[in-house]
């Protein structure tokens, strides 16, 4: 199994923590969805090699990895980009100008909704309620949540993505 | 003004930590708790008419009972921190900004129905909140207020917080259950009922961040006192997150007496540019629209029933006049197909039919039977389904069609939209 | 055991039963998708609703135990309607296939539709699009646009087959069934998916654009795979000759047994049907020269008995098959005493050992072995068996040996041996169904129908003695053993010979203690055990 020419594999400490979490739960296979978190900040993105991997420590077949996977919008299938924005496009955001938020950074990145920028450093995607509609229009930023966007707000956002 | 409850540490700086929590008379409860006996603390919570805070409103203590008096199974109370409601944050302010207070309502709980394991389901987007709240459950167990003899009573309380990864199916109590045992989060079946049957096989009590939050009020207050602050038929009081078109969005803790109107002008400052209110979501997205004709009413379980809606998790979205209603019923349609889970038919094939007949009225394209159709679409599917999803996607289409017709009929029969003239909707991200 | 009303009728049921299982048995159909007896409970279709009267809203009655007391209508108003909603649910990105659908006849959406939808469409919209005529595995084509999302097949996977190969990834309406990817299906019972979706979403290869199922006949039978003796359908194509490229079988389905195969059957049994209509001996030969010709039954038979008269019976081997019918065993055991022959065996080493697993696959493939061994087809006090009648006729002691169905060319003796004995027999009598290498080398080949065209009973390898039925006229002019043993024994005097075979085994329930007090009409759908465990003859 390789992904970009490298073996997928947990390093030793990696699968310490997979054992611990596995050894946590009434049921081992509750550690799935930590250890898909844990896989995807290792390798990136989840690959069917992720997965397969993935299954193999859990005794899982891999189409159930799988299903889990494409079940929740959390996890990437495809890379990402260094950087991650979700504009959330639910009521309040919508109500209060989310399709030009949209727009704005359609324009400012030249991608589309669910791509990356050619250079790899941002990610594009809309997501339903992020449930801070008192800061609407907003946009989860990576870790963080910005509301209240302005196309300024929106630009000095953007400048400070290293 | 009413004596806040959950929102009064809000603004004291540091709020989020143990010596804040317990400088400001945090922990008493919890001591309390230690000094009572399981049935005694049911028997308050019973008589303070708690209900679910999460959307469902049923009465807490009627849920704790329901847990078999003699199964072997170990039980475990799960937190369901996974707020997805459209409409509501409140439960993102409790995490970030008092989580001991979850964690005494928690432990109190656990007590109180025998549990000695309990997860906190944080949805995955939640990272900041994850964050706080990990920190105050480290400072709670370097503070012996987790683990094991809690403050010397011999309980034992482990807490696992389990993120999750997206997915507003995953707020329905069976499909967190699902989540956390590793799975997509399909609901279950029911019965068994999560009390019976629950996660990984045991019985199993779900409760909402702010449902729980209040439990440690109601130990130092009593029963009586929490009831007396309400209704007949529920106490206390609770976060309404108001959003949308409105001077001063935000999290308002007020008496589930207090009325739409109290919320909307005396705290939210009523509605900007001067502009006129139109509807009013008063419960989640999954609640019946108002018109602003039926804005006095009071907020709490009963009280919203009977007025035609519900009171659901308390998020109030607030629509002016500018707001063109089939529009946003497409927005709503749009987020229920995207987060039906898939698993029964009526739910996964009605909900992205919905979204396409709106998506097809907004381009220009509506047909005459259309509005009859989706009102018909929503009534033979409600009822059908394995969960209360679909029935939660059912009442905005239905109430959007039937309170604002005329805005669907214009649409259909002019192309375009009466609210906002020459506005072109154009590019419609659908799924 | 619970008692409770339905449709105004009452019924008591074994308790824990759900509501579909106790409306069947009053006859009350309530239809579902998801739900299926070997399988978990999944509630997901939402067909099965009724309405109870305890409870304001309709259940699901998959999931409903039947309680004492309870009251269930299924045929109200509500009920009819909800149905009808359930259905145009259904059907809305259902793909308009029907008419190069394999499902089409025995579709349950179809089916369903006219018994509890008849509406008109009102879905204008696009459909959601997904992949189509995938191959999944050796056996299996999914089409998963036309996929219900009843998830029975990967249930199936997981409960039956514990493989997992199959998931439904994504969510709403963009859900998907399908395999990891990369991944096949490639289970040994892969093809049993295909009969449990009511739709064609799982299709069989094999019987890809074949012929349209309302053309086919079907007939019951057994698998003769195996000793496992999984119940089938045998369905066949006689009406449209001009279809599947004439080959009679168009398919096996399993039939449901409890105490065998419960609904499945592994995919070797289910398609391994090639051989009823392809290669087959069609006609007696007889050899001159260096070659075979072709002759009448007549002059066939005449020569048979001339030859068999022709030898001592220490000069005669007889080989039957575990292939055989219980009622042509017996008749052979007639045969070896009519003729006073002490050599007489049916079992030869199969060439490689047979694969084996803890569900169905067992490693005698043979239908029939216990059964043989019940009537005891064994040599007589020092004759020969299988092995010794191949070195005494290479040794030219024994001079005339009448092998059944077994191809002693391909199996685990020594090949070079088994062909100087086959060349040194003086006369060498070949029964059997298909070309192979023993018919090219006989004096005398007599060509034998296959279990599918005759009926008879085998006896697995529990001992359970099964029905097998007609489905179809031998080919061309071959006959069932039985038949070629009643004329054989006929001419030798031992009897008349038998117009049906159950005349035969009413004779060896009264000849063979193990079969005592056994008879077709008792056998019914699902067999019966012999009635004492018979021991092999010592050797």
């Amino acid at each position: 199994m390789s992904f970009a020419g490298q073996m997928i594999a947990f390093t030793p400490t990696q699968l310490d923590e997979v054992r611990r979490l596995q050894a946590l739960y009434p049921d081992p296979r509750a550690a799935l969805l930590p250890v898909l978190q844990l896989a995807q900040e290792a390798f990136g993105f989840i690959s069917p090699d992720v997965e397969e991997y993935v299954a193999g420590l859990f005794d899982l077949s891999p189409a159930h990895v799988h299903e889990v996977v494409t079940f929740y919008t959390l996890f990437f299938t495809k890379p990402v980009g260094r950087h991650i924005l979700s504009v959330c496009r639910t009521l309040s955001c919508h109500l209060l100008g989310a399709p030009d938020v949209v727009a704005y950074l359609k324009e400012r990145l030249g991608i589309e909704v669910g791509e990356t920028t050619k250079d790899g450093m941002v990610t594009l995607f809309t997501v339903e309620c992020l449930c801070a509609c008192e800061m609407a229009p907003m946009m989860q930023v990576n870790d963080r949540y910005e509301g209240h966007l302005t196309r300024e707000k929106i630009d000095r956002i953007l400048e400070r993505l290293e | 003004m009413a004596e806040l409850l959950l929102m009064r540490r809000f603004e004291i700086p540091d709020s989020h930590t143990l010596r804040v929590y317990r400088e400001t008379g945090g922990y008493q409860g919890l001591a309390q708790a230690f000094g009572m006996t399981p049935a005694a603390i049911l028997d308050e919570v019973k008589k303070s008419n708690l209900r679910g805070l999460g959307g469902a409103g049923f009465p807490t203590a009627v849920k704790w009972g329901f847990l078999p008096k003699d199964s072997p199974k170990p039980r475990y109370l799960v937190v369901n921190a996974d707020e997805g409601e459209p409409g509501t944050f409140k439960d993102r302010y409790l995490l970030e900004r008092d989580p001991h207070a979850l964690i005494e309502g928690m432990v109190i709980a656990a007590y109180a129905i025998g549990s000695h394991l309990s997860f906190v389901y944080i949805r995955g987007e939640y990272i900041k909140p994850f964050r706080i709240f990990s920190d105050a459950v480290h400072e709670a167990y370097e503070a012996g207020l987790l683990g094991k003899n809690l403050l010397g009573s011999g309980f034992d309380l482990n807490v696992i917080i389990h993120r999750g990864a997206g997915a507003y199916i995953c707020g329905e109590e069976t499909g967190l259950i699902s989540s956390l045992e590793g799975k997509k989060g399909w609901p279950k079946l029911k019965p068994p009922f999560p009390a019976v049957r629950g996660a990984f096989d045991c019985p199993t009590i779900v409760n909402n961040v702010e449902t729980l939050c209040h439990v440690p009020h109601i130990i130092t207050r009593g029963g009586e006192w929490f009831a007396a602050l309400g209704t007949k038929t529920q106490g206390g009081t609770r976060m309404y997150s108001v959003s949308g078109h409105v001077v001063r969005p935000g999290v308002y803790e007020l008496p589930v007496t207090a009325t739409l109107r109290e919320l909307i002008y005396d705290h939210a400052g009523g509605i900007p540019r001067g502009r006129r209110l139109k509807a009013v979501v008063p419960g989640g997205s999954s609640a019946q629209i108002l018109t602003a004709e039926e804005i006095d009413v009071t907020m709490d379980v009963d009280g919203l029933r009977d007025a035609g809606t519900m009171a659901g998790s308390a998020g109030v979205i607030v629509m002016d006049e500018s707001t063109c209603i089939p529009e946003a019923l497409w927005v709503l349609a749009r987020f229920y197909a995207h987060e039906s889970c898939g698993q029964c038919t009526p739910c996964r094939e009605s909900t992205g039919w919905v979204e396409k007949i709106l998506a097809r009225i907004l381009s220009g394209k509506g047909r005459p039977e259309d509005p009859d159709n989706l009102l018909d679409i929503a009534r033979r599917g409600a009822g059908t389904t394995i969960c209360a999803f679909y029935d939660g996607a059912v009442n905005p289409y239905v109430s959007y069609v039937e309170r604002f017709r005329s805005e669907f009929d214009y649409h259909i029969h002019h192309g375009e939209c009466d609210v906002q003239p020459g506005r072109v909707v154009t590019g419609l991200e659908t799924r | 055991m619970p008692r409770l009303t339905i449709d105004g009728k009452e019924i008591e049921v074994p308790a824990g039963e759900n509501l579909i299982e106790a409306a069947r048995g009053l006859g009350i159909e309530i239809p579902y998708y998801c739900y299926h007896p070997g399988l978990s409970i999944a509630g997901q279709c939402r067909l099965c609703m009724v309405e109870l009267e305890k409870n304001p809203r309709p259940q699901i009655a998959c999931n409903m135990v039947a309680m004492d007391g309870m009251v269930v209508h299924t045929q109200t108003p509500k009920v009819l309607e909800t149905r009808k909603s359930i259905m145009e649910f259904h059907l809305i990105n259902h793909p308009l296939d029907c008419p190069v659908c394999d499902q089409a006849g025995e579709c349950w959406l179809q089916i369903y539709y006219m018994k509890h939808g008849l509406y008109d469409s009102r879905f204008v919209e696009d459909k959601v699009h997904k992949p189509k005529a995938v191959p999944l595995g050796p056996h299996v084509i999914l089409d998963a646009e036309r996929c219900i999302l009843c998830s029975r097949c990967t249930r199936f996977c997981d409960e039956i087959t514990k493989t997992g190969e199959l998931g439904i990834f994504n969510r709403g309406d963009h859900s998907e069934v399908g395999l990891f990817p990369g991944k096949v299906l490639d289970n040994r019972y892969s093809g049993n998916v295909v009969d449990i979706c009511p739709v064609g979403a799982l299709t069989d290869r094999d019987f890809r654009f074949q012929v349209r199922v309302w053309y086919l006949d079907t007939q019951k039978s057994v698998c003769p795979g195996c000793s496992r003796g999984c119940n089938i359908e045998i369905h066949s194509n006689v009406r449209r000759p001009h279809h599947a490229q004439g080959r009679r079988v168009a398919r096996l389905k399993p039939r449901y047994n409890p105490h065998v195969n419960d609904w499945w059957i592994c995919d070797a049994g289910r398609y391994g049907f090639g051989s009823i209509d392809q290669g087959r001996i069609t006609f007696p030969q007889l050899r001159e020269g260096g070659s075979l010709r072709e002759v009448t039954w007549q002059e066939a038979l005449a020569l048979l008995i001339d030859r068999l008269r022709a030898y001592g019976p220490d000069e005669i081997g007889l080989l039957a098959s575990p292939e055989m019918t219980n009622e042509e065993l017996f008749l052979i055991r007639r045969l070896a005493e009519t003729l006073g022959v002490k050599n007489l065996d049916f079992q030869i080493p199969p060439r490689e050992p047979g694969d084996e697993d803890d569900f169905l696959l067992r490693a005698d493939k043979n239908p029939n072995t216990r059964g043989a061994e019940a009537i005891g087809l064994w040599p007589a006090d020092r004759g020969l068996d299988a092995w010794e009648m191949i070195e005494a006729l290479r040794r030219e002691q024994l001079k005339c040996l009448w092998v059944f169905h077994h191809d002693v060319t391909r199996c685990g003796w020594p090949e070079g041996a088994v062909l100087e004995a086959l060349q040194a027999a003086q006369c060498l009598i070949y029964t059997g169904s298909n070309v192979n290498g023993i018919a090219e080398r006989a004096h005398l080949v007599l060509p034998a129908a296959t279990y599918a065209e005759k009926d008879g009973t085998f006896t697995n390898f529990e001992g359970r003695v099964q029905r097998i039925r007609k489905a179809l006229p031998p080919l061309g002019d071959s006959r069932a053993d039985w038949e070629i043993l009643g004329e054989c024994l006929e001419a030798l005097n031992a009897g008349p010979k038998p117009t049906r075979p159950e005349e035969v085994f009413r004779a060896l329930a009264h000849a063979v203690p193990a079969f005592a007090g056994l008879t077709y009409r008792d056998l019914g759908e699902y067999g019966l055990m012999l009635r004492e465990v018979a021991h092999g003859a010592s050797r």
